[in-house]
């Protein structure tokens, strides 16, 4: 016993870090560490694009067949297209929500316009959230044209692979203004 | 420092679009031949504008102390222009190419070139879509 009770600061000693072992790193108990800037920059124009394809789907209404659904849809088409890109290169841990949009929307349970808060973050120039309104084809060409612009300014603040995807779908929005008659 | 890290960076790049500009001014120019009207008027303007692009950029390419690659001679054509339609999808494919080159401009460090890049990309894709009469997805990235 008395061996034990002697031993046991020593023990203690060897059985604790080292100096030079003591973990410096972010407190694993103060929840997951903040998202890198690419990563909520992403985030954002993942909205915008949500947000873009809300209104495209808003200014086709319920008749797909009318002369100006069919000219439209490819464009929305192309958003789709747009969306599935941008979301495969963010990747995202079990468990986690995809944007902070879609974590806004599950803690809201339900809510019908999922991308109505992040839209405006994402730089899309008005685009997203519920469509209020009936949607003119001058609101999709503003709503192209900031798109476009927005994509633009965020090209500095991303890495290269990233930038170029970015600048892709700009330029894919300009083609859109120039489809709608701008 | 920075501005020999810019070119170190750029210039690659900014050839690499002055080359394809230059093949877009030889390709119109058979192209616009094939044309009449209102078509021939849009081919003109296309090919004016792809020659000051290409000034531009032997331009900014001197100022980074090196020197532009010259334009050649001769263009091996992606396939037989004989007719308007033809000639329109030449165009198309030199707006594609010239896209694609400024695509890499996109991914040097400078955000001015950055931007310069993606511009320029906008306005090649907007012909692109005139000649092809639709629109992509991906302008300048692979499908």
């Amino acid at each position: 016993m008395l061996a034990s009770a002697a031993a046991l600061p020593v023990l203690l000693a060897t059985a604790s870090c080292r100096s030079q072992d003591v973990f410096t790193g972010p407190d694993p108990l103060a929840g997951p560490p903040r998202p890198a800037p690419d990563v909520i920059t992403l985030q954002a124009v993942i909205a915008a694009e949500q947000g873009m394809i809300q209104l495209y789907r808003a200014a086709i209404g319920g008749d797909r067949a009318a002369p100006r659904a069919r000219g439209l849809e490819p464009l929305l088409a192309e958003h789709q297209q747009h969306l599935a890109r941008l979301r495969a290169r963010l990747i995202v841990p079990p468990g986690a929500p995809a944007t902070p949009a879609a974590q806004a929307s599950s803690q809201a349970q339900g809510s019908s316009s999922p991308s109505s808060g992040a839209a405006g973050a994402g730089g899309a120039g008005g685009a997203g959230g519920a469509a209020r309104g009936r949607v003119t084809t001058a609101r999709l060409r503003a709503a192209e044209r900031g798109s476009a612009a927005g994509l633009v300014r965020r090209l500095g603040t991303v890495e290269p692979a990233l930038a170029q995807l970015f600048a892709s779908i700009a330029a894919s929005d300009a083609t859109h203004v120039t489809a709608l008659g701008g | 420092m920075m501005a020999t890290v810019t070119a170190a960076g750029a210039v690659p790049a900014l050839q690499a679009a002055l080359a394809a500009e230059d093949a877009a001014v030889f390709g119109y120019g058979v192209a616009g031949a094939h044309l009449s009207g209102s078509s021939q008027s849009a081919a003109t303007q296309d090919w004016i504008r792809h020659n000051e692009a290409r000034d531009i950029l032997s331009a900014m390419i001197s100022a980074l102390g090196a020197t532009p690659v010259a334009a050649l001679a001769f263009y091996r054509l992606p396939f037989a222009v004989d007719n308007a339609a033809s000639a329109a999808a030449l165009a198309a494919y030199l707006e594609d190419g010239v896209t694609r080159a400024y695509l890499g401009l996109v991914a040097v460090r400078d955000q001015r070139l950055r931007t310069f890049g993606a511009l320029a990309m906008q306005v090649c894709a907007q012909c692109a879509a005139f000649w092809r009469g639709s629109t992509q997805a991906f302008p300048g990235l692979e499908p």
